[in-house]
């Protein structure tokens, strides 16, 4: 199998992002907000598989795709999921001063490797 | 293995390991489709199966809704000419979209009796797909199955069972 290079990943991702916008004009709205947080998990882990590693955008990551796929089963839960992640942000904002900000994890520079 | 266990365990698979699926069962797969029932049984409908892993990514691309990293992806195609020819409108517009989905279910169920996972997919640029796919003109991908070994099995999602069944006539 051959190597995935850094261009064609981005590419693969502007691809999903195009085509999810000229998609969303026919699918149900609830997929917009879920496909804008696909988004962000992949271009987060774009940049781990790159080893630009960040532990806050790693914890926002795992935390969208934990709770995404409740858009499929109940609007109400993933509003909620929606909400949390939002939360989860302005934690890591302020590392160790918000809610939750210890539990989540302290900002970490992003370093290449 | 019994019918029911196949209904009521498969689900919507979309996190797969590396493992790849050899061509023989994904030929059963194509099988169990095929033996779908179709309006007028005109089986007008059309497979492509994917398993280059370049090729499927750039499905992928194209395919919001094709998640996680699938062994093999299977267009179901409709020759929407052909189906007109056979079923006139009614054939081209209804027949065939639904001939696909009969042929979809049977595929999922197979594959989940050799112990696959899948999941159906209806979010994708069609002309982008049928570019990747070389399909000629009056050929249509009507869905996508992504097929492989499952690396998950998520739990069921809970069924409407309440006012949605009637006999003899409507919500008598």
């Amino acid at each position: 199998m051959h190597e995935i290079g850094l261009e064609e990943k981005i590419f693969e991702l502007v691809g999903y992002m195009v085509t999810s916008g000229r998609n969303l004009l026919d699918e149900t709205p609830l997929y917009g907000p879920f496909r804008l947080v696909d988004a962000a998990s992949r271009l987060i882990l774009l940049l781990e598989d790159e080893e630009v590693i960040s532990s806050r955008l790693s914890v926002i990551r795992e935390r969208i795709d934990a709770g995404k796929y409740s858009v499929m089963t109940s609007p109400g839960e993933f509003r909620t999921f929606l909400d949390s992640l939002v939360d989860a942000l302005v934690d890591h904002m302020n590392p160790g001063k918000g809610k939750g900000g210890d539990q989540l994890g302290k900002r970490t520079e992003i370093s290449r490797g | 293995m019994e019918l029911w266990e196949a209904i009521n365990g498969r689900r919507s698979v979309r996190a797969f390991n590396d493992r790849p699926v050899e061509r023989d069962i994904l030929e059963r797969l194509l099988e169990a489709a095929i033996w779908a029932p179709s309006g007028g049984n005109a089986q007008t409908w059309q497979f492509v199966v994917v398993t280059e892993s370049k090729r499927i990514r750039s499905i992928k691309t194209v395919s919001p809704g094709l998640l996680g990293d699938p062994a093999a992806v299977i267009a179901v195609c409709q020759d929407l000419a052909e189906a007109r020819a056979k079923g006139g409108a009614l054939g081209e517009t209804f027949l065939a979209p639904v001939d696909a989905a009969m042929a979809t279910e049977n595929l999922l169920l197979a594959a989940y009796a050799e112990g696959l996972g899948t999941c159906v997919i209806a979010s994708f640029h069609r002309g982008a797909v049928g570019r990747l796919l070389d399909l000629p003109k009056g050929v249509e991908p009507m869905l996508l199955i992504s097929v492989g070994w499952p690396a998950e099995r998520p739990p069921a999602p809970p069924r409407r069972k309440d006012d949605i069944v009637s006999f003899e006539v409507y919500n008598a």
